[in-house]
């Protein structure tokens, strides 16, 4: 709720205010640094410091960051490597959220015997380390034929994603009050109808928090993307991390930026777009009917 | 319309040791309003679920109509419930709310939308047909969640409390509206409460449930009047029916009990032949306040008649009647009196006790033993 009154400026706000300014400033600078940095020419890291503008504005550096610079021994860019993290991503966070959005549904409106249980186990999933399942994953996805391509690591995202996207929206669904499922019921609705008609609809907020924390966990996967990907279906994060690596005499640091920067733009538009609804699904629990 | 049948209902949660329900049997009558009344936990919402299928039954039958519903599907049973939170469906419009039952069942679109009109119009909804529930009063949402259930015209209607979310005022307007609703349509009706005076207003018969027990069946008159056990006696009623407990003194063919006040004034209240077996032995009389009165002229000459002077304690003026507060052999006793007849609390007056409505029970049991 809004004040009329305008608080005083006390010393202590003063204090609260600068640490806050401070803290901004702490995350920010990194991000200036690389974009500016990205702007640069070579000859302008060379000459200028760390903080100063650029000489010149130049896209040269983006521009060989997503098509010509090397990454290892072909020198295409990262936009290969973009292409295959979006079409690693999309399908997997449409797929874990959709199952959670179902398994939500059944373990908090369709409790069955040990549904507890069942939810208590699939939680332990939230908490094993990416390390602990890469030996068995691999051999699981060789066995299905799946090894180093993008549908192989869909799965192993969707597997991973289930978990928490599952305790996402059970929680959710937990504050919908129970009687709309039985108003529903004597209305004639079924297990489909009622989840499409009357859950769904309300679960806008859910599907945002969802969307943002599976796209952000996915897109900036490292690990799964080095281990169980390879050559033509490896994600922008290990592209990034291989032109950062290659040294072919002068560091380019702008073209360096500019990678990252192309890295990191999907997850900062995604929580531009959707974020509206992240803090208001974190806090929604319940649904006035 | 429909006649309801429920026979020998019993049900166990999970491993739960003890039962929900004990045993449950009621004829519901095609077209009758039958309250199911108790305190809260009593199993009353339990039944009104296993009634509409929402919840299975461990042991016994339901039968609408002669035809055994007992593992039906709910949309098979073809009941319609209002519940306590409305239970409104907060995506969909008033229409929709009311429409969607209708679309469910594959109503053509131009009949769904009749229905609703008929519906909004009885229930004087029609302004609020495109909103969104959460844009409503209390009380409209109320109305909505009732046209929902007269929507589908099905043959059973259940209420779930529908009327303890709304404030006092709202509460006396719905119920007067209910019942002129049902007078109307002549549906029938299983409406649960816990709520006595809702119970008494709406009810064609009352059924009194305690700890999943049927303790009394009866019309309103009935349950007020002839309390079968001690619990219903004073669950009914309000202030409560109060249990002074007495020695059955005298000699056959002219039993009397003795009556103390606060301040030692005697006097003798005449009692029933019935309780001769119980002479000498204590009992409890149970006595509802409008009995308890200032001497009234035309009552004075009946033998069921007896006055003592009783000190007053307290008095809470109600407007229609002075309710006082009265202590006779060492418990609090409520009487109901004319306003115009003044008493001071604090002082001594005269009270008149009318025993031809007073009911008897063994000291510490539930059980009439007069009946």
């Amino acid at each position: 709720m809004l004040d009329s009154t305008r608080k005083a400026l006390t010393p202590s706000r003063v204090l609260v205010y600068a640490t806050l300014l401070l803290a901004c400033l702490v995350y920010l600078i990194p991000v200036f640094v690389m974009l500016i940095t990205s702007f640069k020419t070579t000859g302008d890291i060379r000459t200028g410091n760390l903080m100063s503008m650029p000489e010149s504005w130049s896209l040269e550096a983006w521009s060989k960051a997503w098509s010509s610079a090397c990454t290892g021994v072909e020198c295409n860019g990262v936009n290969g490597f973009f292409w295959n993290s979006l079409k690693m991503t999309i399908p997997a966070v449409l797929i874990s959220t959709g199952l959670g959005a179902i398994n939500g549904y059944v373990l908090s409106k369709w409790r069955f015997r040990g549904s507890d249980l069942f939810f208590s186990m699939l939680l332990f999933g939230c908490f094993i380390p990416f390390q602990v399942v890469l030996l068995p994953m691999a051999s699981t996805l060789g066995k299905l034929g799946l090894a180093n391509t993008t549908p192989g690591l869909v799965l192993v995202h969707v597997v991973y994603g289930v978990a928490f996207t599952t305790l996402f929206f059970r929680n959710f669904y937990v504050g919908v009050p129970d009687a709309l499922v039985k108003a529903a019921r004597l209305d004639g609705a079924g297990f489909v109808t009622i989840f499409v008609r009357i859950m769904l609809p309300l679960s806008t907020p859910i599907f945002m928090v969802c969307f943002i924390w599976q796209f952000t966990q996915i897109w900036n996967d490292f690990l799964f993307g080095v281990v169980f990907a390879s050559g033509d279906s490896q994600p922008i994060t290990v592209g990034l991390n291989n032109l950062v690596n290659t040294s072919t005499g002068v560091k380019e640091y702008n073209v360096d930026m500019a990678a990252a920067m192309i890295a990191a733009l999907p997850t900062l538009l995604v929580y531009i777009l959707a974020g509206k609804y992240f803090i208001r699904g974190l806090t929604s629990g319940s649904v006035k009917g | 319309m429909a006649q309801l049948q429920l026979k020998g209902i019993r049900k166990t949660y999970g491993n739960a040791a003890q039962e929900t329900l004990k045993g449950i049997d009621i004829n519901i009558e095609s077209g009758e309003f039958l309250i199911l009344v108790g305190p809260s936990g009593c199993g009353k919402s339990t039944l009104m679920n296993s009634i509409a299928g929402l919840e299975s039954i461990t042991e016994g039958g339901i039968y609408i109509d002669g035809e055994d519903v007992t593992h039906a599907e709910p949309k098979d049973r073809d009941i319609a419930m209002v519940f306590q939170s409305y239970a409104l469906y907060p995506t969909m419009t008033v229409r929709e709310n009311i429409a969607f039952g209708l679309k469910i069942r594959r109503m053509p679109k131009n009949e769904i939308e009749t229905e609703v009109q008929r519906v909004a119009k009885l229930l004087q909804i029609e302004p609020l047909l495109d909103r969104k529930p959460a844009k409503l009063s209390g009380g409209q949402q109320q109305r909505v969640a009732m046209g929902r259930a007269l929507a589908r015209r099905p043959k059973i209607y259940l209420f779930d409390e529908p009327l303890s979310n709304l404030d006092a005022k709202l509460r006396v307007e719905m119920r007067t509206e209910i019942k002129r609703l049902h007078q109307r349509l002549g549906t029938t009706i299983v409406y649960v409460t816990h709520d006595q005076i809702e119970a008494m207003t709406l009810a064609d018969r009352i059924a009194v449930i305690k700890d999943g027990e049927l303790l009394q069946l009866g019309t309103p008159k009935e349950v007020y009047e002839s309390p079968a056990t001690r619990y219903v006696a004073s669950f009914i009623g309000s202030p409560a029916m109060s249990f002074i407990p007495l020695q059955v003194e005298g000699e056959a063919g002219n039993l009397r009990g003795r009556l103390k006040s606060a301040d030692g004034d005697e006097m003798f209240v005449p009692l029933p032949e019935k309780l001769s077996a119980w002479h000498g032995r204590e009992i409890h009389l149970g006595i509802r306040p409008e009995h308890i009165t200032q001497p009234l002229a035309h009552k004075q000459d009946q033998a069921t008649i007896a006055s003592g002077i009783f000190r007053i304690e307290v008095t809470e003026p109600t407007g229609p009647d002075v309710m006082a507060l009265t202590h006779i052999n060492g418990t609090e006793v409520h009487c109901r009196l004319d306003p115009d007849h003044t008493v001071a609390p604090g002082q001594p007056a005269e009270l008149m006790i009318d025993m031809s409505r007073a009911v008897f029970f063994e000291a510490g049991q539930e059980a009439r033993i007069d009946a």
